[in-house]
């Protein structure tokens, strides 16, 4: 194992690097202060409120005064703004004149996560502008002011974000794309060391070494980079749960438990791989198909659910879309564990797969007949 | 016929351009042979898209279950619900008591949200008070937790607004006046490009340069590796390249992986996009355009890293995670302008970033090639350089194997 640099390389290199660059890249949490622009034609000192309190929303950052719509439509399509505001000439004239003067913004939804965020921030600002405004009216008019808010909104949206209250995007994804790295390296993990010794015409020597027992050497090959991951996988949830300090709603033992299951599934799904066709570059391909899959498979993306029909029972065969769910189950809605049992279970069962392609792999590590390419 | 002799005599004239014939037969010849290549040079780039597309057909999430608690068991609160139940996005599929038995549905994932309606709702609403309708929401994916924010508070909103005119006339506003001050400063939000905020028409576009690079890169990675390990002197060239030209050698080669990728990026950009709906609103010419320089650089840069995997499986089983990094690397889904200084310069490594920028800018916003010009100016940049990077990698690595079989250069 250590022959190779390959070997460290795809399991302690790899995910290192993954954690670090994950963690460093979605430090923000969300993405704040994201460049928009305001073209404001009326230049009164209501449209410069307007413009100063967008610039102190959480996502929105005003880069730039623009002069005219298609001066900032072109600001969009280089990518320099998400989104801007139009105020229009006389607007402060006609709103103090109660002619309603209009607020236009548009935002690029091309980029949707940039698009819907900063899209809240200048609805939440519009309507705030709007209230308060309507606020001035009533109290001209003689309103009491404890009827006021009654007047202006009579029912309040009171959201809550079941888990992940901060929407945070970071906590989101990496309990996805973490271990779904993981997963991916443990396939190719499986099929290479395994795969390497059809190639090599060395998997005699690989069974002598197990007194011809297949099953040692099959799990003997394997253990070790079940460890492997299992500690990687481990650091990862420690990263997560612990120093990013991302939602945990039950003891972190079940993500570590799920995490070890995620493993050993994944193996054993590796070895189907490497058994159907003991011909290395093939299980390689196969893995590497399926691994990235898996990421979509997960169901955090796109709501499986929601995706076209049949694909609810093919997730099934992915064990990261189990360990999801157990997520999704324990640490972020914290509910009983009894929840995740059949999680368990499905990512348990994954380990009898490897019986199918047993007595195939077994023969022909004995007489060497599949072809090397 | 006349081009023919042309190039007949071209060849007896120029003896490089026979060289380079010989080198790209040759790579087309491997390129076909191999089960592995023509997996990932010709299936993967034909059968990724129509698959990735499938799966995310549906942009937009329709009928999302949600538990309804009406504690106010009113009419109002009976006609909000059945506002909410009307709309596309979600239904209430069913009603509970109490908050409790509302969380034990959705413990079971048989909802993916609850709307609570307080017992003193209607109460509220009557005596002109204010009253809060609360929401909890699914958010194990953002989709179920946008799609039914959205909806709940576009029901809310226009019931709120209808009790406010009431209210109003009631305080002895009415007719202009009220419309007035129900909305003295009416916004309008307006979605420039992806009109339908649509999930596959924001994601499917990186993800289909994303499948152009990865395949192009994994594709050049098996062949370089395969005949490094199968053949331990001819390291790399194929032996029916004599005379060592490097040059000769890297545009041969080059020129089989642009041509092949040139027709699959006509099918991956200009017929997948129309097939599944996707946003294509660029001009074809500039899609071209743009093409050009990152399929060149893609090309020489796989070429590069290329030299130096030993083994055919090599590039497969390290390079295969870097297509979820390059996805974030490339800036659609964690915007571009909040990558961090390091991180963007590292991104800017990769052909398939500013591919992926200029690609969406053109093809999605309607971009024309002079408001890309970074990105379009970069793939040349990154065009020259690894063009440079790659002549240096292979005249080390065909000088190496010249050593390795010992034979003084000139003879070879």
């Amino acid at each position: 194992m250590v022959s190779r640099p390959i070997y460290f390389i795809s399991t302690v290199i790899i995910m290192t690097f993954t954690y670090v660059f994950f963690l460093t890249f979605f430090n923000e949490g969300q993405p704040n202060k994201m460049p928009i622009s305001v073209v404001d034609l009326d230049n009164s000192s209501l449209s410069r409120q307007f413009t100063r309190n967008l610039g102190t929303m959480q996502h929105s950052n005003i880069v730039r005064r623009l002069n005219s719509h298609k001066e900032a439509r072109e600001e969009v399509q280089r990518g320099n703004i998400y989104a801007f505001v139009e105020i229009k000439r006389d607007f402060a004239k006609e709103a103090v004149s109660n002619r309603r003067p209009i607020i236009t913004f548009y935002v690029n939804d091309g980029y949707l996560i940039a698009g819907s965020l900063i899209s809240r921030d200048i609805t939440y600002m519009s309507a705030a502008t709007s209230i308060g405004m309507q606020q001035k009216i009533l109290r001209a008019k003689g309103v009491e002011e404890n009827r006021i808010m009654g007047i202006l909104q009579p029912i309040v949206l009171d959201t809550h974000l079941i888990g992940n209250p901060w929407a945070n995007y970071g906590t989101y994804l990496l309990n996805v794309i973490l271990p779904g790295i993981l997963q991916l390296m443990v396939l190719m993990m499986t099929v290479f060391p395994i795969g390497v010794e059809y190639k090599e015409r060395t998997s005699r020597e690989w069974l002598a070494n197990s007194n011809n027992s297949f099953f040692a050497a099959l799990t003997g090959k394997l253990i070790p980079y079940t460890i492997i991951f299992t500690l990687l996988g481990i650091i990862g949830n420690m990263l997560l749960f612990r120093y990013m300090h991302y939602p945990l709603n039950s003891t972190i033992g079940w993500m570590f438990l799920a995490t070890f299951m995620l493993v050993i599934a994944t193996q054993a799904v590796g070895v189907i791989f490497i058994g159907i066709t003991p011909v290395l570059r093939d299980g390689v391909t196969f893995a590497g198909v399926f691994g990235m899959l898996g990421v979509t498979f997960a169901g955090s993306t796109f709501p499986i659910e929601q995706m076209p029909t049949g694909t609810r029972i093919f997730s099934d065969f992915f064990p990261i879309h189990h360990y999801f769910e157990i997520y999704v189950n324990q640490a972020l809605n914290g509910v009983g564990i009894h929840y995740s049992y059949i999680y368990f279970i499905f990512l348990l069962s994954f380990s009898v797969l490897p019986l199918i392609v047993f007595n195939r792999l077994k023969k022909a590590a004995i007489n060497q007949n599949f072809p090397i390419k | 016929m006349n081009i023919k002799k042309n190039i007949v005599s071209l060849k007896q004239s120029f003896p490089i351009f026979n060289d380079i014939l010989n080198v790209i037969k040759s790579e087309f010849r491997t390129m076909f042979k191999d089960r592995g290549v023509v997996i990932m040079l010709v299936l993967a780039p034909l059968a990724y898209p129509v698959l990735y597309c499938s799966l995310y057909k549906n942009e937009t999430l329709i009928d999302v279950p949600v538990a309804a608690v009406d504690c106010s068991r009113s009419q109002e609160s009976r006609e909000l619900l059945r506002h909410m139940d009307a709309t596309q996005s979600i239904q209430i599929a069913s009603t509970y008591s109490s908050l409790a038995e509302a969380k034990q549905a959705y413990n079971e994932k048989i909802v993916h949200g609850v709307v609570y309606i307080p017992a003193d709702f209607s109460k509220k609403l009557n005596s002109g008070d204010q009253t809060t309708v609360s929401i909890y929401a699914d958010i194990s994916s953002f989709m179920y937790y946008r799609i039914i924010n959205l909806a709940c508070s576009n029901c809310v909103l226009d019931m709120s607004n209808k009790i406010q005119v009431e209210r109003l006339n009631a305080n002895g506003i009415t007719g202009e006046s009220a419309t007035i001050i129900s909305n003295p400063i009416p916004y309008e939000g307006i979605t420039l490009y992806n009109e339908g905020t649509g999930f596959a028409s924001f994601l499917m576009p990186a993800v289909l340069i994303l499948i152009i690079f990865q395949t192009l890169f994994l594709g050049i990675g098996i062949i370089a590796g395969t005949s490094r390990g199968e053949n331990r002197f001819h390291v790399l060239v194929s032996s029916s390249v004599h005379r060592g030209g490097t040059f000769r050698v890297i545009i041969g080669k080059s020129f089989c992986y642009f041509i092949l990728y040139a027709a699959w990026s006509f099918f991956i950009l200009m017929i997948i996009p129309r097939a599944f709906d996707l946003p294509h609103i660029g001009i074809p010419f500039d899609i071209m355009m743009l093409m050009v320089p990152f399929l060149l650089a893609s090309v020489f840069f796989s070429m590069t890293v290329s030299v130096f995997l030993p083994h055919r499986e090599t590039g497969m089983v390290i390079f295969m995670f870097m297509s979820l990094i390059l996805l974030f690397l490339s800036g659609v889904s964690w915007p571009q302008s909040n990558i961090n200084g390091f991180w963007r310069v590292f991104a800017w490594i990769f052909p398939s970033t500013c591919g992926t920028q200029g690609y969406i800018k053109i093809n999605t916003l309607g971009a024309d090639l002079h408001h890309i010009s970074f990105e379009y100016i970069s793939l040349w940049i990154q065009t020259i350089l690894y063009f440079g990077t790659c002549c240096w990698a292979y005249s080390w690595q065909i000088n190496k194997s010249r050593n390795k079989v010992n034979i003084p250069s000139e003879i070879q």
